[in-house]
């Protein structure tokens, strides 16, 4: 079980001498070159000073063969945090780790599993990826070697043999698994795994700011059964967390596994100096308001920086992205063929074996200049790094300050850069640095009492064990769920017990990530072949997948042949083409149900339950480096459906034709005011990323033109935004038209109203005098 | 998305419904009426929904008659022989355990190095909720059969309630004596092993699991597959043995007879779920004969 040894080089060890690149420049003196050259792009410019460590030594209640274990690794103290964490674990505390990246948090619990698996002491680690789980697994075993503890420690997934399984189940000290595999293949099979539960001694939790929303909910109800069993068998482990920097990193800990947590925040690691630049791209074209592009300004940077020989990291929003900036990148950098490749692109959709590959060669300092998609945010180890461009707005402040702390040097300053899209709110937090400095970070929400969630759930801790009338699920006292479920005929009730009965294995039909099931596979038959080199989730499929896209693997452009989607397969064949693909979606929503309704001014805001389908019914072709439109495709795909809760705002027919003498102009002057109010929005509810969207649809039941602005939680069933959000309904309209007047743009823009076409001869309003109007309509008489 | 979710989305768009609970943006402490209210919702919702026939309560009428002799509360024990299975004192199971090239031997192949007395010989096969696997399928009925003078007994135990179930472990056990070796069909794979998890379950001890057995369906497969359709009991019984079974019920409709005896229906279905255990324990008695190229043996 423990063959799987990787001999990775420890990021302690020296650097491989570099032959023939030009001297590196210091990150300092870059950062002031950049801000001498480039002063009107960079809105803010922040340093954040250099941090001595705070070492301690060694504990001395550390078994002695931990202790030689760490020396024989060349660490001979503790971070102040760490000697903590080991404290509190020994106390028999929960233990919280909210320091930020790269502050040593691993040992924070390994030293205390492999303390207590000299003892049969077992622990159970939960990660949310599997390149996670491994590397973890990897770095347990070199520790118990390098200290001759015997300690068997091993990843439990999908892809682990049945051989393996058995074999870790009899005699595992440490189980390495995530949350979905829990939740599917180990809790409904507790009883082979006694031997873990009833000497189960810690369960740690990583990342775990990730399991917010419905996905949170789920997590927090598969850790409520995870203890129903340890209850069962006899066992009380202690929880060590480890979160990323969020705003309420201790009140959502303990609302994961209900119970109190020690929580440790500083962080005693060393940091070496940092520079955090905003980054807003110059305007081309005043008349319309239009900026250069992010990615212009990610080139840009990225290869000033690789020039100067620093380590520098994209981070970007999608894969496609990631595909066309990798491409500009390798022109500049990777013209020789044969050579080894300087530039890499990182992305969920490459299969696990090149990923594994890339992160060796960038912990070796192989790779000059990675591009990614956000999988690098979490903590797999990548060395060192000097620069880290965000190419636009990641979407919050805890995963901004998350994609910032991978740049890091001890000796010398690294920097950050954010470089701003023409998004409303990229521009937002471009032209207003103190909302970002300023911010606490995003906090993380679950509710687990979700009653479907919690059905759910309930149905699987049935399976796992019978309940007895009365007993507490979590907190929850379940009877009526039981009944229910007796009248689904899956337990039946027996005096005062309820058993599972059916035929089933509910915890199949319970996703905890609520998206539609089955990774499509990319396979290559250039030349004949039959080779998988790409996979894709479900979600990105439609948008990247149909028939005449162009799909890139590692900036090397692919055409989709075939799509097979019910066989989750896509057909490609390798092309030369100069142009790249981006397809053209829309969204038509249905209101199933009102929850409730109030006027607003002239109109009337309303919240309850839509039906969203999303369509994509075409794309465009778009040629590489000038960026021109050079033709449309068809797509035939089926719609993606969404069943979820909004909030909407609509005006009464009667008052757009008093106000806009045409249907388009009204509909024009609804989509200039949804921007501007979507904007304000996420920042009030401080929203993640793409969790809250927005629609304007003018379709009626009777048919009639009754448009509405639609704000849409982007997870089935709903994450709970849209109460706060119709709460606030008249408070959000007076902050979009805020915003829409104080924008320093002419016309109209993208950081207020939304991207604007020339303007026509004789043009009656603008744009953005439109929106105004009608946000003003909203606002009481 | 779940069942539950869908259908209660269904009934949403056909019913005139009160307004769920929002969600509140911090997860609040669960009152106890929160939940109840979400209960009551839901449960109206269903009331709207199409009528779901709810669980009979046993009138005189329905026929409740189990077989056997009610030895525990809820728990029957049947008991019969078959004269015509006889099997020869000693008996030499060498040949049969011999694992297949690269396999792991079964599980105590000593024992079966040397000849033993047929009384030692310990058949049993179980009827289970299903075969969705993991700790929510149990035994409703566990069958046993030994060799004796006589022919062969064969002794069944049912649960009429789940509350039975751990008498039922317990006499089962009662009855595997430290010599026992088991002796199966596809038992290995699948009824072995949901013994060894009710048993945990019930936190008793699991002394199945240390028993040598030997599992019929392996040396049976080497054997005869290729001439025979498949290895299932009943084709190699209908094939190899001659035996053809009147009125049988099919074992995969064995999980629903149990459930609708449990919610108080009728017995008869249950009664012929233990025929059908009866007959698979001697087909598979004969079935060993058979191997041991016992040719005068007679079909059970």
């Amino acid at each position: 079980m423990n063959a799987v040894v990787r001999p990775d080089p420890s990021p302690a060890l020296p650097a491989p001498p570099m032959a023939a690149r030009p001297p590196r420049t210091e990150g300092a003196q870059w950062v002031q070159r950049l801000g001498r050259k480039y002063a009107d792009r960079i809105t803010a410019l922040r340093r954040l000073p250099a941090r001595e460590g705070d070492y301690v030594d060694l504990p001395p209640d550390l078994p002695p063969g931990l202790a030689d274990a760490l020396r024989a690794r060349s660490v001979t103290r503790l971070y102040r945090h760490q000697a903590e964490a080991w404290r509190a674990a020994q106390d028999g505390e929960n233990l919280l780790l909210a320091t930020p990246t790269a502050s040593g948090k691993s040992l924070c619990y390994l030293l205390p599993a492999l303390a207590a698996a000299r003892h049969g002491g077992k622990a159970l680690f939960l990660f949310p990826t599997k390149a996670l789980a491994q590397d973890q697994v990897a770095e347990l075993i070199e520790l118990s070697t390098a200290g001759h503890l015997g300690v068997r420690a091993a990843t439990f997934d999908g892809d682990t043999s049945g051989d393996a399984r058995q074999a870790i189940r009899a005699s595992g000290d440490v189980v390495v698994t995530n949350p979905d595999m829990l939740h599917q293949g180990i809790l409904p099979h507790h009883t082979k795994w006694a031997a873990l539960f009833e000497n189960l001694r810690y369960v740690v939790i990583d990342e775990i700011h990730g399991y917010r929303g419905v996905f949170g909910s789920h997590v927090a109800n598969v850790i409520r059964r995870l203890k129903r069993l340890c209850a069962f068998y006899g066992s009380d482990p202690q929880f060590i967390l480890c979160s990323a920097t969020i705003g309420n990193a201790v009140e959502h800990a303990e609302a994961l596994i209900e119970a109190p947590v020690h929580a440790i925040t500083e962080s005693g690691a060393p940091s070496g100096e940092k520079f955090l630049l905003l980054w807003n791209p110059p305007v081309v074209n005043p008349d319309l308001g239009l900026r250069a592009s992010a990615r212009s300004q990610s080139v840009r940077i990225a290869r000033v920086a690789i020039k100067a020989a620093l380590k520098t990291l994209v981070f970007c929003g999608s894969r496609t992205q990631v595909e066309v900036i990798t491409k500009y990148l390798k022109e500049v950098f990777d013209r020789e063929p044969r050579g080894p490749a300087r530039i890499r692109a990182y992305r969920g959709g490459y299969l696990p074996n090149e990923r594994r590959e890339t992160e060796v060669a960038m912990r070796a300092g192989k790779v000059d200049g990675i591009v990614s998609t956000s999988a690098l945010e979490l903590g797999v180890d990548i060395g060192a790094l000097d620069v880290v461009v965000l190419n636009g707005w990641p979407g919050s402040v805890a995963a901004t300050w998350q994609r910032f702390g991978r740049a890091g040097r001890r000796q010398q300053a690294s920097v950050g850069v954010l470089v701003a899209s023409s998004e409303a709110i990229d521009q937002y937090v471009v032209q207003h640095p103190e909302y970002f400095f300023g911010a606490n970070p995003e906090q993380a929400r679950i509710h687990a009492d979700q009653p479907l969630v919690l059905l759910d759930h309930v149905r699987c801790a049935a399976f796992e064990l019978p309940f007895s009338a009365g007993e507490r699920f979590g907190p929850v006292e379940v009877d009526g769920f039981l009944d229910l479920l007796a009248d689904d005929a899956v337990v039946h009730r027996e005096g005062e017990r309820w058993e599972w009965i059916a035929d089933s294995y509910p915890a199949n039909a319970v996703n905890l990530r609520a998206v539609a099931d089955g990774n499509f596979v990319v396979v290559d038959r250039t030349d004949g072949r039959q080779t998988i080199i790409a996979e894709v989730d479900y979600t990105a499929a439609a948008l990247t997948l149909y028939e005449g896209a162009i799909h890139m693997v590692q900036s090397v452009p692919y055409q989709v042949e075939r799509l097979d989607w019910p066989g989750r397969k896509a057909y490609v064949r390798r092309t030369f083409v100069d142009y790249y693909t981006d397809a053209i979606d829309h969204t038509k929503l249905k209101v199933l149900e009102r929850f409730d309704a109030s006027p607003l001014g002239a109109g009337q805001c309303e919240t309850g339950e839509v039906h969203v389908v999303r369509r994509v019914s075409g794309y465009k072709k778009i040629r590489f480096h000038t960026h021109e439109n050079i033709g449309y495709g068809p797509v035939q795909l089926p719609d993606q459906e969404l069943q979820t809760t909004a909030t909407w705002w609509q005006l009464p027919p009667a008052v757009l034709e008093a106000a806009w003498p045409t249907r388009e102009q009204a509909l024009a002057a609804f989509h200039g005011a949804g921007n501007a109010l979507h904007c304000v929005a996420q920042l009030a509810v401080m929203a993640e990323g793409r969790d809250l969207q927005k629609c304007v649809d003018d379709a009626h039941p009777d048919g009639r033109f009754h448009p509405a602005l639609y704000l849409y939680d982007a997870y089935p069933g709903g994450i709970g935004l849209s109460q706060p959000l119709y709460e606030r309904r008249s408070e959000l309209v007076k902050r979009a038209r805020g915003l829409v007047a104080a924008c320093p743009c002419t016309r109209g823009c993208p950081a207020c109203v939304g991207p604007v076409a020339a303007p026509v001869k004789d043009e009656a309003e603008t744009p953005k005098r439109a929106a105004q109007r009608l946000l003003t309509l909203f606002e009481a008489a | 998305m779940s069942a539950a979710l869908d259908w209660l989305r269904q009934q949403r768009r056909t019913a005139p419904t009160p307004p769920p609970a929002a969600l509140p943006s911090v997860a609040p402490a669960p009152g106890s009426d929160d939940i109840a209210d979400v209960i009551e919702r839901l449960r109206r919702l269903r009331e709207r929904g199409p009528r779901r026939t709810a669980a009979s309560a046993s009138s005189p009428t329905i026929d409740r008659h189990l077989p056997g002799e009610e030895i525990a509360p809820g728990l029957w024990q049947t008991t019969e022989r078959r004269a015509s299975l006889v099997a020869p004192p000693m008996i030499d199971l060498s040949a049969l355990a011999r694992p297949a090239r690269g396999r792991r031997p079964p599980t105590g192949t000593a024992t079966f190095d040397a000849p033993i007395a047929r009384e030692r010989l310990c058949f049993f096969d179980t009827e289970t909720t299903g075969l969705a696997g993991g700790t929510g399928t149990r035994a409703f009925m566990i069958g046993l059969a030994r060799f004796g003078r006589e022919g062969l007994s064969i002794t069944q135990f049912t649960t009429a309630t789940m509350a039975a179930e751990a008498a039922m472990l317990r006499a089962a056990l009662a009855d595997l004596d430290e010599g026992a070796v088991l002796v199966s069909y596809n038992g290995r794979s699948y009824d072995r092993p949901l013994l060894s998890t009710r048993h945990t379950l019930a936190r008793l001890p699991d002394p199945w699991r240390d028993r040598p057995h030997l599992d019929l369906l392996h040396p049976t497969r080497r054997r005869w597959r290729a001439m025979l359709p498949d290895c299932r009991l009943a084709t190699v019984e209908r094939h190899l043995l001659g035996i053809v079974r009147d009125h049988d019920l099919p074992g995969s409709e064995a999980p629903a007879a149990w459930r609708s005896f449990l919610r108080g229906g009728n017995a008869a279905l249950l009664r012929r779920v233990g025929e059908h255990n009866a007959q698979d324990l001697a087909s598979l008695a004969a079935l060993l004969l058979h191997h041991l190229g016992d040719a005068d043996a007679p079909r059970g």
